[in-house]
């Protein structure tokens, strides 16, 4: 479910060419979170998605002050926002210690901390279970309503955004309402699965999708499909190799990638002899 | 030479327009008639797309004002169409060329609605004129550049405006295409629409337009073809010479804020 | 208090060493990632420091120890790795390039994790420091690991500097670098090499996430106070050291915080100083540069007030008339009259002013800058009379002589402006 809903967020992302500021965002958010554990005192309260919720929307208008006032290039104020942030929220994790039951690790790949025998259990069903469940399938219902009702608001501003203010469509309301989503969407899931396979699943599906379909439509499903397929994959092999479940299931998704670009390229280039893309004359890394 | 015109559909007052920390319009002063076929001249960077831009809102003027259809852009937006540069936009984009020219019924629809079988009638007629009915289902990263440029054209139709405004139409793309986007515009005009249109070459220019502004940093003229297709104007736009202006513009520049604006 | 002498005297070696160790990394990455930054490609920074995790849990499964030469040659390995592949992914897909980044980021660091479960099963006693690989602890760096990663950092630094102008090519404009001959190849090879070494080298005081941080936060505040690409370096490279040592103290006086976010608090901490009150760039100074040039715009229009007046052959203005001129602008306009009695341009007596033969000078030339701009505007530009007086209104306070000489001759030295009023010379009798 969570693979779903990040797919769908993330093939946004992507279009938008804001796959980094998703990555930011989700390591953004902790200071979020861990307010949000001190004032409910415990892992599961509401406190702790509002708190990421602010903290998501409170990086996106950080990066944009640094890049509108302060002139600051893009790439440096998402940079510097998110490790700030982050920074903030470790320290804020060892300030409150004794006070907050959270740790670094868990943060960010989830129930790694919870070594060795809580590997499966928490990933799917006895006591912790069922909750991540439902804030899962909350969280999937959310994301779901919102790209069905603004899909075509979504679409238009990531194509051409000039067009759609001038059409008279809010894309400056769409974009935070986007990041909302995905700060929304990182902390319901990142006690089941970590900060990590939270990027990683916006990322990583969303472009094998787009090295395999051109078509909207097919590309959200694709991506939906390599999302699960991800995770049932690397949820079974965890169990065998006894590891990580969020490692896991992000190598399987990266194998997949590598091995679509691997694939599609040699099958590109060699059945029409010069590679789809613009090539520079220049070798340029 | 600037020909003011009564009732005008579209009007500029002392309109300055900074891009990047400089001026690049200065204190333009125009009034557009409708119903013609307006093409914008003048070297690069002459300020021809910040026109546009500041018209269709996208570019906050330091001073003066614009009016259409005698209102202010937020009450008249439905009625106003915009064709931005091709290569504003990712081609390689996951939509088809029906899907594009859908978006330009996306005004009139409104927040939470789905685009239905109206829209789809709409876009698929658009695309006729244009000439590219059999591209519906195309994906648009497989589109030529005059392709891609009807599809642009198209997508502006399909929100049924009364005032155009296209910014270089007829940049890159081949003979074809740039005279059957030529003859689209003049049916337009002759169905009553006004289409303004930034335009990067004066020989074809002569042949296309009714009506002229000419632009270089400054208004320079403003009339229909007879009087403003003159030698001493086209050198005043393309001679160059401007460089008290720009040595201003550079001066200004350089100071970290804009004492232009207020 | 003590704590702070004992820190900062360098009693004890060990903090010495730590402290050492941190400028050098510091400097080290700052350096690199300025020129990361320069070339608009400060996150892949971030990608390969995340992208070396794999590599140093391969490098650490073979040795099975904490050997640094295995941690560092995995983790080159995977970060070369990790490199290549995102080139090679952008020649050869459709790809937009955040998404490569952030994809390659995701998957190694993802692939790092497994390995790193691994090898937390299988128990080794050494394994506990590899943690801190991902989360940093400069505190814990040892004497012997000093040398090395010292080491790395000072050639590091060394090479940068030393091919200075080879690298500054690179990032502002490899094709034309190519095209005079220099082998921008192997140059690009040489920096993604260097730059994956300071990542190594470097997470083991921050960890993997705040990495990016060291990178390109020195460049992008240094950038603010100068434009030399000399000065900037250098002036990176202290704001990381400076923040390196404040945060080291921190994790030293209160041992449960680790090092690393500290060192991004501070460094974050001098960015936002630097994007604010930077000399010209900064946010405030901007704002303070805006401001007093609307002092100095409301003094000009004194004395052009003053002028008028006198044009109109009244010799001096009540500051009652002044009041009404301006209204609510009272306090602006006496901060105005005291400036300028100050400086000798007007003189004040009981509630009269007047110009001096100094402010007489000097109003004319406003007016005279005003009245030619509106002329120009004109003649030229062909804009109605009544359009221009606001352009010059504002421009009358910024042209430069120059600029003045210019219009002079461009204009041929008018007499009148498009109103008819007399364009005033320092030569009339007023």
């Amino acid at each position: 479910m969570i693979s779903i809903s990040c797919g769908l967020l993330g093939v946004f992302m992507m279009l938008r060419k804001m796959s980094m500021t998703g990555d930011a965002i989700s390591h953004a958010v902790l200071p979020g979170i861990v307010i949000g554990f001190l004032i409910s005192g415990s892992q599961r309260g509401l406190e702790v998605i509002i708190g990421a919720g602010i903290l998501g929307i409170l990086a996106t208008l950080m990066i944009d002050w640094l890049r509108k006032r302060a002139r600051v290039q893009l790439d440096a104020s998402i940079g510097i926002t998110f490790t700030f942030l982050f920074a903030i929220g470790i320290i804020l994790i060892n300030l409150l210690a004794y006070k907050v039951d959270l740790d670094q690790e868990c943060v960010l790949y989830g129930e790694i901390a919870y070594l060795p025998i809580d590997l499966w259990i928490t990933g799917g069903g006895t006591s912790l279970g069922p909750r991540i469940m439902y804030l899962a399938l909350l969280n999937l219902i959310l994301v779901g309503i919102f790209i069905f009702l603004f899909f075509k608001e979504l679409t238009v501003t990531s194509f051409d955004e000039n067009f759609s203010m001038v059409i008279g469509i809010p894309a400056g309301i769409i974009n935070l309402s986007l990041m909302s989503m995905v700060s929304y969407t990182t902390v319901s899931s990142f006690e089941a699965v970590g900060a990590i396979l939270v990027v990683a699943l916006l990322v990583v599906p969303p472009a094998t999708a787009f090295l395999w379909t051109k078509k909207l439509d097919q590309l959200i499903k694709i991506t939906i499909g390599i999302g699960i397929g991800a995770a049932f994959f690397g949820y079974y092999l965890a169990y065998y190799f006894d590891s990580s479940i969020a490692g896991m299931v992000v190598s399987v998704a990266g194998i997949g990638f590598l091995a679509s670009a691997l694939f599609k390229s040699k099958l590109i280039s060699g059945r029409f002899g010069t590679s789809t893309k613009q090539e520079p004359f220049e070798k340029m890394i | 030479m600037i020909n003011h015109v009564e009732s005008p559909i579209l009007e500029i007052h002392d309109l300055t327009v900074s891009y990047d920390q400089s001026p690049v319009l200065w204190n333009v002063d125009l009034s557009l008639p409708s119903g013609k076929l307006i093409g914008i001249l003048g070297p690069n960077g002459a300020g021809k797309s910040t026109l546009i831009k500041a018209i269709m809102g996208l570019v906050a003027p330091s001073g003066g004002y614009v009016k259409l259809f005698d209102k202010t852009l937020e009450e008249v937006r439905s009625r106003i169409s915009y064709v931005p540069q091709r290569e504003s936009v990712d081609w390689n984009f996951p939509a088809s060329v029906l899907d594009v020219v859908m978006m330009g019924t996306y005004g009139k629809l409104g927040l939470f609605k789905r685009p239905g079988k109206k829209e789809r009638e709409i876009a698929m007629e658009c695309l006729e004129k244009v000439g590219m009915q059999g591209f519906a289902k195309r994906q648009i990263s497989e589109l030529s550049g005059g392709q891609q440029q009807r599809v642009f054209i198209g997508r502006s139709l399909a929100q049924n405006a009364d005032l155009y405004l296209m910014d270089e139409p007829f940049a890159g793309v081949d003979m074809a295409t740039e005279s059957a986007i030529f003859e689209l515009l003049q049916r337009m005009t002759s169905e009553g629409k006004t289409v303004v249109v930034v335009h990067h070459d004066i020989y074809s220019a002569v042949n296309y337009f009714d009506w002229f502004i000419m632009l270089n940093l400054h208004l320079i003229a403003s009339g229909p073809k007879d009087a403003v297709m003159t030698e001493d104007l086209l050198r005043k736009t393309y001679g160059g010479k401007l460089n008290l202006l720009t040595k201003v513009s550079e001066l200004i520049r350089q100071k970290e804020f804009n004492p232009l604006k207020n | 208090m003590s704590d702070f002498v004992y820190f900062f005297t360098f009693q004890d070696s060990s903090i010495a060493f730590v402290v050492m160790g941190i400028i050098l990394l510091g400097v080290g990455s700052a350096y690199v990632g300025t020129y990361s930054f320069l070339d608009k490609k400060a996150l892949l920074g971030d990608a390969i420091s995340h992208a070396v995790l794999p590599g140093i849990c391969l490098g650490f499964i073979l040795a099975g120890t904490k050997n640094p030469i295995y941690i560092v040659s995995g983790a080159f390995f995977s970060g070369a790795l990790a490199t290549f592949l995102s080139s090679w992914l952008r020649k050869n897909t459709r790809l937009s390039e955040d998404a490569i980044i952030a994809s390659i980021l995701s998957i190694f660091f993802g692939f790092g994790i497994v390995l790193l479960t691994v090898i937390q099963k299988s128990g080794n006693p050494e394994m506990a420091g590899l943690n801190q690989f991902i989360f940093g602890n400069a505190i814990a760096i040892l004497e012997e690991d000093l040398w090395i990663y010292g080491g790395l950092a000072v050639f590091i630094i060394l090479t940068l500097t030393a091919f200075q102008k080879e690298f500054s090519l690179l990032v502002f404009n490899a094709e034309y670098g190519s095209a005079i001959g220099y082998p921008m190849g192997l140059i690009r090879l040489v920096f993604n090499v260097l730059m994956i070494l300071s990542v190594i080298i470097g997470i083991q005081a921050i960890g993997v996430v705040l990495m990016a941080a060291l990178l390109i936060t020195p460049g992008a505040a240094a950038r603010f106070w100068t434009d030399k690409l000399s000065y900037l370096v250098i002036l990176a490279g202290v704001f990381s050291a400076v923040s390196g040592v404040l945060g080291t103290y921190i994790s030293f006086v209160l041992p449960q915080m680790p090092t690393g976010p500290w060192v991004v608090v501070f460094l974050s901490l001098v960015a936002l100083i630097s994007f604010l009150f930077a000399p010209k760039r900064g946010v405030i100074s901007r704002y303070i540069s805006r401001r007093s040039y609307l002092k100095r715009t409301h003094q000009d229009h004194l004395l052009k007030a003053l002028y008028r007046a006198g044009e109109k052959d009244q010799t001096n203005l009540s500051i009652e008339e002044i009041y009404e001129t301006y209204p609510f602008q009272k306090k602006e306009s006496n901060q105005s009259i005291k400036y300028l009695i100050k400086e000798g341009l007007i003189t004040q007596n009981q509630s009269l002013i007047t110009l001096t033969s100094k402010g007489k000078s000097e109003s004319k030339r406003i007016v005279r800058l005003h009245r030619l701009w509106e002329l120009y505007l004109n003649e030229y530009m062909n804009i109605a009379p009544d359009h221009v007086h606001d352009s010059a209104e504002k421009l009358e306070h910024i042209l430069t002589p120059e600029l003045e000489q210019l219009l002079e001759s461009r204009l041929n030295y008018p007499k009148l402006d498009p109103h008819q009023e007399t364009i005033p010379r320092d030569n009339d009798e007023l």
